[in-house]
C-alpha cells in the first residue's frame, strides 16, 4: 500500500498548490488584467471603430482608420520620423554619458560619493516639471547669458527652430537619464573582476586596451538592459515633449505618443488614435526585440 | 491553519479592494438618483466639474453661499485646466460613468461633439437676458444647450504711457495709422510689439479668426468653404490680414516663436514692448506684475477703411451645460439659475471671478473689471465688434492647431504667404472630410 496515494491527498495537495498561486499571482494578475489587459484589448477594438471619444453609439468601420494612418496621414510619419531620429541620438547619448560618468565616479577620486548622487539628482525630477523647468533655462536662462556673453551657442532661439528644438529635447533628456544609467554602469564595473584587470596590466595592455577587450565585454548585460530602457524611453517620449516644446514650433518636435494623443483627444478621433497606438506598439516591440536579442548574443562571462 | 487564514484573508481583502473598487461607482450613481427623488429634507449632490482655474477659489466661496441658502443642496466642485487637458479629463469622467452633471463647454463644434448628453436649456429663466452673441455658439436646431460664463475680448493691447512718450496722440484705427505708430515708437527706441507667437492657439484661434470675422458674413464665408464654393488662397481679406502679420513681424521683437504667453505677459506688463495681441483675461497678470500700468485696446486693422476696422472681436469663451441623463438635473438647472439671477451670484460674477456679464440684466461696473474689460464693454455697447469664429473650424482645436503650425512654420521661414494658405486651405479640406 505504500506507494499508493489516495485519491484525496492529491486532491487536497493540488488545491492547495492552487491556492498558493491564487494568493501569490492572483492579485498581480487581478490587477494586470484590469489595468493593462482589458483596456488593451477595448483599444484594439476601438481602433477598428470611428468613435470620437464621447459618443455613445460606437460605429465599426474595419479597417478604415488603418488605410487612413498609412496612406493619408502625414503628421503621423513625420512624428515617426522625428522619433526615430530622437532615439537614435537620445539613445546614444545617453548611454555614451551614463558610462562615462560611470568610469569617472569610480575612479579613485575623493568626491565619488557626492558626484553619484549630483549626476543621479536630475532623474528624481519628474519629466513633466523637467520640460517647464527647461523652457524657462532654454528661453530666458540661455538668453540672459548671451546677452552678457555674447557666446553664439546661448543666443540661438532655442526652442524656435526645429533643429534646435530637437536638439533642445536631446539635451534634456540626456541630462535626465544619464544618471540613472550610470548606476547601472557603475554596478556591472563593480562586478569586473580585479584580477582580470591586473592580469591584463601585467600582460602591459594599455587602458585602451583594458576598456575595449576587458570592461566593455565583461559589462555587456548591463548594456542590454540600459538599450533597452533608453530605447523604450526614447520611443515612447510624451511628458517631455509636451511640456518642453509641446510638438512645436510647426509641429517639427511632435513624437508619437503625442500625436497619438492629440489625434485621440483632441481632434476626438478616438478610433484612429488606438489605431495609431496599435501600430506603434507593433513597431516599439519588435524593435526592442530585435534589439534585446543582438545584445544578449554579445554577452562573455569572466 | 494559520497558512490557510492568511491565504483566505489576503484572497478576502483583495478580492474586497476590487470589488469596493467597481462599487463605489454604481454606489455613488445609486445615491445620486436615490436622493433625487427623495424629500425636501433629503441631501441631494450636485456634481460640477469645471475648467477655469483662476476663478476655482471664488467659485466655491459662491457655492457655499449657495449651500447655506438651500441647505440640502451639496455642489461638489472639481477643477481640471490651466496646463491640463479639460477636454480629455471630461471624456475620461464620461467614459468611467462618473458623470458631472454641470460641466464646461465651448459651442459650435464641441456642441456637436456634446449634444446627445446636453439637456436642453431653451426654457430657463435666463435665457430672455441673454446678449445675442452669447446665444449662438450653443444653440442647435434653434434649442439653446449653455448658459455663457461671460464675454471675452481681444486685439493689441497697447501701453498708453508708452504711447504718450513716442508721442502718438491719435490711437491708430487703420492698418496704415498703425505702421506710422510703430515706427514712431521705433524712433523713440520702444519695441512696438511683442508677439507671442509660440502659443498656438494665440495664432490658430485668436490672430487667425480676423480674416475670418472680416469677411461680409463670416458664417456664410465658413459654409462656403465647406461645400468648396469658395477657398482661402486668393481670398482677399486674407491677403490683407497678411499685410498685418508681417507688420508685427517686421516691428516685433526677436524670436517670436519661442515666445509663450507668460512670457509675452510678462514683457508686456514691464513695458518691453507697446502693443501686444492678447485678450482682457491678461489684466490680472498684467496688473499683477505692474500695478501701475495704463493699457487699453487697439483694434487689429487689415487694410485703410477705418468704420470697418475699429472693431474688436468679442464672444463666448465657455459655457456652462446640464448633463441630461443626470438625476438631479433639476437642482443643476435651479443652480444655474440662481447664479445670474440672485443678488449674490450677481455679485460673485462680476465682482469675484471679474467677468464682463453676458446678461443684460446684470450691471458691471468699469472700475472693478479693469482697463481693458472697461474698453471691451465700451465696444461691444457701441455694437463694434467682430464675430469669434474657430469654434466653427471644422476639427475645432485641430484646425486650430494646423493653421498655427503652417503659422509658425511662416514667421519661421518655412512657407511662403501663398504656401501658408494654401495651407489652411488643406487643413479645411482634410478635417472637413469627417
Amino acid at each position: 500500500m505504500r506507494g499508493v496515494i489516495p485519491i484525496e491527498a492529491i486532491n487536497k495537495k493540488a488545491r492547495a498548490e492552487w491556492i498558493r498561486q491564487l494568493v501569490f499571482v492572483g492579485p498581480a494578475v487581478v490587477f494586470f488584467t484590469l489595468i493593462i489587459a482589458v483596456p488593451f484589448v477595448l483599444s484594439i477594438y476601438y481602433g477598428f471603430t470611428s468613435w470620437n471619444g464621447v459618443t455613445a453609439n460606437v460605429k465599426w468601420v474595419g479597417l478604415d482608420n488603418y488605410k487612413q494612418v498609412f496612406l493619408e496621414d502625414d503628421g503621423f510619419r513625420t512624428s515617426f520620423w522625428f522619433t526615430a531620429r530622437y532615439t537614435v541620438a537620445a539613445v546614444l547619448l545617453t548611454n555614451l554619458a551614463g558610462f562615462g560618468l560611470a568610469l569617472l565616479v569610480t575612479q579613485k577620486i575623493r568626491t565619488s560619493n557626492l558626484l553619484r548622487t549630483i549626476f543621479f539628482l536630475p532623474n528624481v525630477i519628474g519629466g513633466l516639471l523637467l520640460g517647464f523647468i527647461w523652457s524657462f533655462i532654454f528661453v530666458k536662462g540661455f538668453a540672459a547669458i548671451g546677452e552678457l556673453t555674447g557666446i553664439g551657442f546661448f543666443e540661438l532661439p532655442w526652442l524656435g527652430t526645429s533643429g534646435t528644438a530637437f536638439w533642445g529635447i536631446v539635451i534634456v533628456t540626456v541630462w535626465q537619464y544619464a544618471g540613472y544609467l550610470m548606476v547601472i554602469y557603475i554596478a556591472a564595473l563593480m562586478n569586473v573582476p580585479p584580477e582580470l584587470m591586473e592580469a591584463a596590466r601585467i600582460d602591459g595592455a594599455t587602458r585602451l586596451q583594458l576598456l575595449r577587450s576587458i570592461i566593455v565585454p565583461l559589462i555587456m548585460p548591463a548594456v542590454t538592459v540600459s538599450l533597452f530602457l533608453t530605447i523604450s524611453w526614447s520611443f515612447k517620449v510624451f511628458d517631455l515633449n509636451l511640456s518642453l516644446t509641446g510638438g512645436g514650433p510647426y509641429g517639427s518636435t511632435e513624437s508619437v505618443a503625442l500625436n497619438i494623443y492629440q489625434e485621440a483627444f483632441r481632434n476626438n478621433r478616438y478610433g484612429i488614435g488606438t489605431a495609431k497606438a496599435l501600430i506603434f506598439f507593433v513597431i516599439v516591440a519588435l524593435i526592442t526585440m530585435l534589439q534585446v536579442y543582438v545584445t544578449k548574443k554579445k554577452e562573455v562571462e569572466a | 491553519m494559520k497558512k490557510w487564514m492568511t491565504a483566505t484573508l489576503s484572497t478576502a481583502m483583495t478580492l474586497s479592494l476590487v470589488l469596493s473598487g467597481c462599487g463605489s461607482n454604481s454606489g455613488g450613481s445609486d445615491g445620486g438618483s436615490g436622493s433625487g427623488s427623495g424629500g425636501d429634507g433629503e441631501q441631494v449632490t450636485i456634481k460640477m466639474f469645471q475648467f477655469k482655474v483662476e476663478i476655482a477659489e471664488q467659485l466655491t466661496k459662491m457655492i457655499e453661499a449657495y449651500e447655506s441658502e438651500h441647505p440640502n443642496i451639496n455642489i461638489e466642485l472639481e477643477t481640471v485646466g490651466g496646463g491640463a487637458d479639460y477636454g480629455a479629463a471630461l471624456k475620461a469622467k464620461f467614459n468611467s460613468n462618473d458623470k458631472p452633471d454641470i460641466f464646461n463647454n465651448g459651442g459650435f463644434s464641441d456642441l456637436d461633439l456634446w449634444v446627445e448628453h446636453l439637456e436642453d436649456l431653451s426654457d430657463e429663466p435666463w435665457v430672455d437676458q441673454l446678449v445675442d452673441v452669447a446665444k449662438e455658439p450653443m444653440t442647435k436646431d434653434g434649442k439653446l444647450y449653455g448658459q455663457p460664463l461671460n464675454l471675452e475680448g481681444y486685439g493689441f493691447i497697447y501701453n498708453k504711457d508708452l504711447f504718450e512718450q513716442a508721442g502718438i496722440t491719435e490711437l491708430p484705427t487703420t492698418l496704415s495709422e498703425l505702421r506710422a505708430a510703430a515706427d514712431k515708437l521705433k524712433a523713440a527706441d520702444i519695441q512696438p510689439f511683442i508677439n507671442g507667437y509660440g502659443e498656438w492657439w494665440v495664432l490658430g484661434n485668436h490672430f487667425v479668426n480676423i480674416p475670418f470675422a472680416q469677411q461680409d458674413d463670416p458664417d456664410a464665408f465658413i459654409a462656403s468653404l465647406n461645400d468648396g464654393t469658395s477657398s482661402i488662397p486668393g481670398n482677399e481679406v486674407f491677403e490683407q490680414w497678411t499685410q498685418l502679420f508681417d507688420l508685427t513681424l517686421e516691428y516685433g521683437g526677436a524670436n517670436p516663436l519661442q515666445t509663450d504667453y507668460n512670457t509675452q505677459v510678462t514683457e508686456f506688463a514691464l513695458g518691453k514692448a507697446a502693443m501686444t495681441q492678447q485678450g482682457n483675461w491678461t489684466q490680472v497678470a498684467i496688473s499683477e506684475t505692474n500695478p501701475d500700468i495704463n493699457i487699453g485696446f487697439l483694434p487689429m486693422p487689415i487694410n485703410d477703411d477705418a468704420a470697418a476696422m475699429d472693431k474688436l472681436p468679442v464672444g463666448v469663451p465657455n459655457n456652462w451645460v446640464v448633463h441630461k441623463n443626470s438625476a438631479v438635473k433639476e437642482e443643476a438647472k435651479a443652480f444655474l439659475d440662481w447664479m445670474v439671477s440672485s443678488e449674490v451670484g450677481q455679485r460673485y460674477i462680476t465682482e469675484e471671478f471679474k467677468f464682463i456679464p453676458a446678461f443684460t440684466n446684470i450691471e458691471a461696473d468699469d472700475s472693478l473689471l479693469g482697463q481693458l474689460a472697461a474698453d471691451i464693454i465700451a465696444y461691444s455697447q457701441e455694437g463694434k465688434t467682430l464675430s469669434w469664429n474657430w469654434f466653427k473650424f471644422p476639427g475645432g482645436e485641430a484646425t486650430s492647431n494646423a493653421f498655427a503650425d503652417a503659422m509658425q512654420a511662416y514667421v519661421g521661414g518655412q512657407l511662403g504667404k501663398d504656401e501658408m494658405l494654401q495651407q489652411f486651405q488643406k487643413t479645411w479640406e482634410q478635417l472637413s472630410k469627417q
